[in-house]
């Protein structure tokens, strides 16, 4: 408990929070941007000359501002430092001589990253939702959709930390594999049919997103062309047992390894 | 934890708890958007009764300053007896007096045919009107603190008087034609806006002024105006509504598909563009519809093939919609009726 209070303290008020604030805030101001602009010109929104309603406009941020890039590079960026920070900054050693289990102090760490990002997170989208959706939409009709959202959401940080936490607590240079596998394993896989797509989280998260994926580029359209989705009761199995399995090979990894502290 | 840490959770379960409790309150007593938002389309819908069957707009002025009608005018100049006649009647210059109009259908019982309305914004020279109203025969009344102007069908057009059946017949019929005929009112709802057409829809939208249930409490339809291409002409209602005053016969309307719904859009500027849509009972009435149009469209495509000028119009006929929903988008080039009036000019020569 000590050690979720206090990493949550630690991450919401460090030099990445900044990061952290502009990634949650740029959707929100963007909403807030598109809501002016419909106020201000009295018509909806136009892309490729058709006119989007709000719902419509809601999905597609949530599918090309949160899925494909928040959630995945929050789960990074949070979930590889959890231990490598605290090895970079030389300060592992005095949590490590607490007398706590080591997988209780990631666990705790793990508990902060989640609160940290759920509750900057969700409130975003709250926010983008009741600024977009009522442009041509009603709250109350596409409510259920946000609940999933909100959701999926959860479960997407859920999955990326727990994950990119065992590569934190693995691997020497964490950050540099979880991108290369945020946006160039995942996507690249996505693209090809085949059984590859399994070895990614994308795959099930995006089975659980209640909206239909945008053709926004080229890329897009491939995704969709090859877009199996799996059943939301497999997705949610799969990404609890991958949520499971790496946070208990991540513990597993801080309980046994030794951190050799360069001087 | 930290004093600005409980700060920040606090206030984001705030936001994430007043949210989804909002959401939770509109899912389940139907809180309106409108509560955040301005309600889909034009201010005068709070005027047209909850159950109206057909409900259109138009923004006039777009459309009469457009070059679609300046071609049109020249390829098919039309006689404009009925443009004359409404502002003999009315004293309102359809042209020059209207910026947008709102007409809404709402089937009567004593009426085969419906009755009909059109609430009509802009500039009014309110006293000339209600002056040529009562110099035509018509009465004045004060309903609801609204001065109620209306007239008889008969008194103003002797032609049709003449066209109806005797006393002798005292049949539903004879009964039904004669109420539409005595059916005409018009008011000034608010400065600017005129509401003329049928007695009973002019008294109801004085009704709504106070309240009541108007026609953006019907989901059914108001979900059809959201879906609408935001053009300055369109129409949405029941199918079944057209069909009735289409006076079809028995054998063709039994091959109609079963459509539900209807909405056709249109953007009238240079040229038009435009989209008709219909929603059918359920998906193998669609697939069954969507067949049907995916023909013609190719049947169009091959006829235009000796007429390079048709070519531009029929490559632009995408046929789209999923489930219930078939969609049919269209586009008339200006090119295509400057052909079309160039061609009657020489025709003339």
């Amino acid at each position: 408990m000590r050690v979720f209070d206090f990493s949550l303290g630690e991450m919401l008020w460090s030099r990445r929070s900044v990061f952290l604030a502009l990634l949650v805030g740029g959707p929100v101001v963007i909403a807030l941007a598109i809501r002016v602009a419909v106020s201000a010109f009295s018509g909806l929104p136009r892309i490729n000359g058709s006119t989007v309603s709000g719902s419509a406009l809601f999905g597609m941020m949530i599918w090309l501002i949160y899925i494909r890039f928040i959630v995945p590079v929050l789960g990074v960026f949070y979930g590889t430092s959890l231990i490598a920070d605290e090895v970079d900054d030389k300060t592992i050693t005095y949590l490590f001589t607490r007398p706590i289990r080591r997988s209780a102090v990631l666990l705790g760490k793990y508990l902060a990253y989640l609160a940290c990002t759920v509750l900057l997170v969700l409130p975003s989208v709250v926010l983008v939702y009741f600024f977009i959706v009522p442009l041509g939409g009603s709250i109350g009709e596409s409510f259920p959709a946000l609940v999933e959202d909100l959701g999926m959401l959860a479960i997407g940080l859920v999955a990326y930390g727990a994950l990119f936490s065992w590569v934190g607590a693995r691997l020497k240079r964490p950050l540099i594999i979880g991108l290369v596998f945020v946006f160039g394993w995942e996507p690249g896989v996505l693209l090809f049919p085949g059984y590859l797509k399994r070895l990614t989280i994308a795959y099930y998260v995006q089975a659980l997103v209640p909206h239909a994926m945008p053709q926004d580029s080229a890329v897009s359209v491939l995704m969709q062309v090859f877009h199996e989705v799996p059943s939301v009761w497999i997705s949610l199995i799969a990404l609890c047992a991958i949520s499971v399995f790496a946070l208990w090979a991540a513990g597993r990894m801080v309980e046994t390894r030794e951190y050799v502290l360069e001087q | 934890m930290m004093r600005r840490t409980r700060y920040f959770v606090v206030s984001s379960l705030a936001v994430l708890g007043v949210g989804v409790g909002t959401g939770l309150v509109a899912y389940y007593v139907g809180f309106p958007a409108g509560a955040f938002a301005r309600k889909p389309g034009p201010e005068e819908l709070q005027y047209v009764p909850r159950n109206a069957t057909v409900v259109a707009y138009a923004n006039v002025r777009d459309v009469m300053m457009s070059d679609v009608r300046r071609h049109l005018h020249d390829a098919m100049p039309m006689p404009e007896n009925g443009q004359r006649e409404f502002q003999e009647q009315t004293g309102i210059n359809i042209e020059n007096d209207i910026d947008h109009v709102v007409a809404c259908l709402d089937p009567e019982p004593q009426s085969t045919d419906g009755a009909g309305m059109v609430l009509a914004r802009g500039r009014f020279n309110q006293a000339k009107i209600e002056s040529l109203i009562q110099q035509r025969g018509g009465r004045v009344e004060s309903y609801k603190g609204k001065r109620l102007f209306t007239a008889d069908h008969l008194d103003l057009d002797s032609k049709r008087q003449h066209q109806l059946p005797d006393s002798s017949h005292t049949g539903d019929e004879t009964r039904g034609v004669r109420h539409a005929a005595h059916d005409f009112a018009l008011a000034f709802i608010e400065p600017g806006l005129v509401a003329v057409g049928s007695e009973n829809l002019v008294r109801l939208a004085i009704d709504l002024r106070g309240g009541g249930a108007n026609v953006t409490s019907n989901n059914d339809l108001m979900n059809l105006v959201r879906s609408l291409d935001g053009g300055n002409a369109w129409a949405v209602g029941r199918f079944e509504a057209l069909q009735a005053h289409a006076h079809l016969p028995p054998g063709v309307v039994g091959q109609l598909p079963a459509i539900t719904w209807f909405s056709v859009s249109g953007h009238v500027d240079g040229g038009i563009r435009g989209t008709v849509r219909a929603e059918t009972r359920d998906d193998e009435a669609a697939n069954n519809l969507r067949d049907v149009v995916r023909g013609f469209v190719a049947l169009a495509k091959m006829q235009a093939g000796s007429k390079p000028e048709l070519q531009t119009l029929v490559q632009s006929l995408e046929l789209a919609g999923t489930g219930k929903t078939v969609a049919l988008s269209f586009s008339v080039p200006s090119e295509l009726l400057d052909s079309a009036s160039r061609a009657r000019r020489k025709g003339e020569k």
